[in-house]
């Protein structure tokens, strides 16, 4: 075994033992930073290894669905680097819903929020992990505890998407953002093949803009008044046609509404045929222990 | 006196358009030479009924209480009917292209991981599209490719433009053999778009029509379409030319209230049936179902009957008010009706 890849490993082992971690606002975060440890699964697809910590989710400078800014601390998890792409729907024997599909390398989009659900279970399949998606139930309950691939929360999905830091993006100001996303202003009116902008200082790409990616949870504007501090899951599903969340702003979105704290609720679009909306994509996640990232890391 | 001539006048026009009322389109479709065929889940159970062009006197044609049937298309000479067959549950499920008789006999296997029958006009052979992926999807547009059976040599030839053809469904023939009609989902450059494709050759063309699920009326003169989920529309189409143009609507039929799909034209293109019901996803309890759009084939659809109008009316047709003289309706049970097509039957004996 190479040396880095030791020092990675043991990084990464330190990390998941310890626990969740204090992110320093603001700060670039240290155990963030040398647990960063990139994977590719058996199915093909690139993913970082997002250690756990704790930071302050939302803001008070946007809209007010964003208020209050509070902590919240999050586990570690596998998170893709790309957004999901046609290539990937190919793999999992899917049909690629897209408004822009002629090129693998784009994202998906026009997927219902229960088509994405449905590639993570296909890919944990795939991967033989156990879904976490029950599809015998109406909204296709999702087992938080099973090591399948899943929807990011909205708290793991910001707190990757900050990546230690605070403020409106993760890299300064917005007028970097042509460096680190496709949006409305540079994103000539189309979703791009992912991986062609910057990074973020974890590694994931196209977090902000291409597609916008859907989030576990239900969407409320005043979710942020009381919900958990470690690991929330978002608001209980009130039945019929709950809006979900989606974050990252995408191709047709302006520069704020790409802010790492910006929120939407999103129609699931789950009783929908004919799904139209062409900015809604997604990422995958899933929790490992210390024993799968091993593995994983060292194929 | 000119006051009681006045009244007299009145009363007698009145009698007069009482006379006149509208017949209920139940009692008109009662001697129409037709039955109807539809999807209808029953027992825990997809199998496909037959009943008289009023509704009455449903009949079983199927049942098959471990497999499922849908999506029933009775062959034009009305001798026929090809449809799909799931077996097995989730995503382990096969969906497979059947054909029997129009009394339920005869029946016979044609494609295994098929889709979407659909008749040659001279009720000959079988178009289908093939599943794009060998693992089951319940998603309508999960097709790649076109090919058609061949009901006398057992031969699948594919479409000449099989290779372009990708996220079709909803696939009918016009009777002149010219074109076949279909919508696609995110595919062939276009995000949802209605075609013609050329049947012997690989002119395609865009519509341009808002909607989905076309149907062709078999004088080849117009075309009936879903062009809203609660709005059903009907306009002039040229199925002769090189060049067909759709006109602007001339008949809708909307229902605030519910979802209204699979439209079909009788055989004498005077009436249209569709089915009906309320906005849903699925049930995950009924056996043999899968979750999605409930006007999806095999998604179960809670609420959902038959119902028909005449094609011959013009200007819109709100269903929700509507009276008898407007609209029938075949079914009332709401269990998961769907996918109504007439079939053609020898005029009763008088």
């Amino acid at each position: 075994m190479r040396l880095t890849t030791y020092l990675s490993l043991l990084a990464a082992s330190v990390v998941l033992l310890s626990g969740c971690q204090e992110n320093k606002p603001g700060a670039e975060t240290k155990a963030g930073e040398s647990a960063v440890v990139e994977v590719i699964t058996p199915s093909g697809a690139a993913m970082v290894f997002v250690t756990g910590g704790s930071f302050t989710m939302g803001s008070s400078k946007g809209s007010p669905d964003e208020a209050p800014p509070h902590q919240v601390t999050v586990g570690s998890f596998l998170m893709d680097k790309y957004e999901v792409t046609g290539a990937q729907y190919v793999t999992a024997q899917l049909p690629n819903p897209s408004r822009w599909h002629e090129n693998p390398k784009n994202p998906v989009e026009q997927v219902r929020w229960r088509d994405a659900k449905q590639y993570c279970n296909e890919r944990s399949l795939l991967e033989k992990l156990k879904p976490c998606y029950n599809e015998k139930t109406l909204d296709w309950d999702c087992d938080m505890t099973a090591n399948g691939y899943r929807l990011p929360t909205e708290a793991e999905w910001e707190y990757a998407a900050r990546a230690g830091t605070e403020g409106d993006y993760e890299f300064g100001s917005a007028d970097k953002l042509r460096q680190y996303g496709w949006f409305a202003e540079n994103g000539e009116q189309k979703t791009h093949p992912v991986g062609q902008k910057k990074p973020n200082r974890w590694g994931l790409h196209d977090l902000y803009g291409n597609v916008s990616e859907w989030c576990e949870d239900v969407y409320n504007a005043t979710y942020y008044q009381g919900s958990p501090a470690t690991d929330p899951t978002g608001p209980p599903n009130t039945g019929a046609d709950v809006r979900r969340v989606i974050r990252g702003g995408s191709w047709k979105a302006s520069a704020g509404q790409c802010r790492s704290s910006a929120r939407q609720g999103e129609k699931t679009g789950d009783s929908d045929a004919c799904f139209k909306t062409d900015y809604s994509g997604f990422r995958c996640v899933r929790r490992v222990t210390e024993a799968e990232l091993a593995a994983l890391k060292a194929k | 006196m000119k006051s009681t001539i006045l009244l007299a006048t009145i009363l007698a026009g009145a009698a007069t358009l009482r006379a006149a009322d509208p017949q209920p389109l139940a009692e008109r479709l009662k001697v129409e030479p037709f039955a109807l065929v539809y999807e209808t889940y029953v027992d825990d159970n997809w199998e496909l009924f037959i009943s008289n062009n009023d509704g009455t006197a449903p009949i079983n044609l199927t049942k098959t209480p471990t497999v499922h049937e849908h999506y029933p298309q009775v062959s034009p000479d009305g001798t026929k009917i090809c449809y799909s067959v799931d077996e097995g549950e989730g995503r382990d499920a096969v969906r497979s292209l059947w054909v029997m008789g129009s009394d339920g006999s005869h029946r016979k296997k044609l494609a295994e991981k098929a889709r979407e029958p659909f008749w040659s006009p001279d009720s000959k052979r079988v178009g289908f599209l093939p599943q794009e992926y060998p693992k089951f999807n319940v998603v309508d547009y999960y097709t790649k490719g076109m090919s058609f059976y061949n009901l006398a040599t057992g031969v699948i030839t594919p479409h000449p433009n099989t290779e372009k053809l990708h996220h079709l469904y909803n696939p009918s023939f016009s009777q002149n053999g010219k074109w076949i009609a279909a919508i696609c989902h995110a595919g062939m450059g276009e995000t949802h778009a209605i075609f013609l494709i050329e049947a012997n050759g690989t002119k395609l063309i865009n519509l341009k029509i808002p909607g989905c699920r076309p149907c062709l009326s078999n004088d080849n003169k117009s075309i009936a379409w879903g062009s809203t989920d609660n709005e059903l529309s009907v306009a002039d189409i040229d199925l002769d030319s090189d060049t067909p143009k759709v006109a602007k609507p001339r008949l809708q039929i909307r229902d605030s209230e519910k979802f209204i799909y699979h439209i079909d034209w009788s055989p004498d293109g005077r009436y249209l049936a569709f089915s009906g019901g309320p906005k849903s996803k699925g049930d995950p309890s009924k056996k043999g179902t899968f979750q999605s759009a409930c006007e999806i084939v095999g998604v179960y659809a809670p609420g959902w009957d038959i119902y028909a109008v005449s094609s011959e009316k013009t200007g819109i047709i709100d269903v929700k008010t509507a009276g008898a003289d407007e609209v029938a309706r075949f079914t009332s049970n709401g269990a998961s009706n769907k996918e109504p097509d007439w079939m053609p039957r020898k005029p009763a004996a008088k």
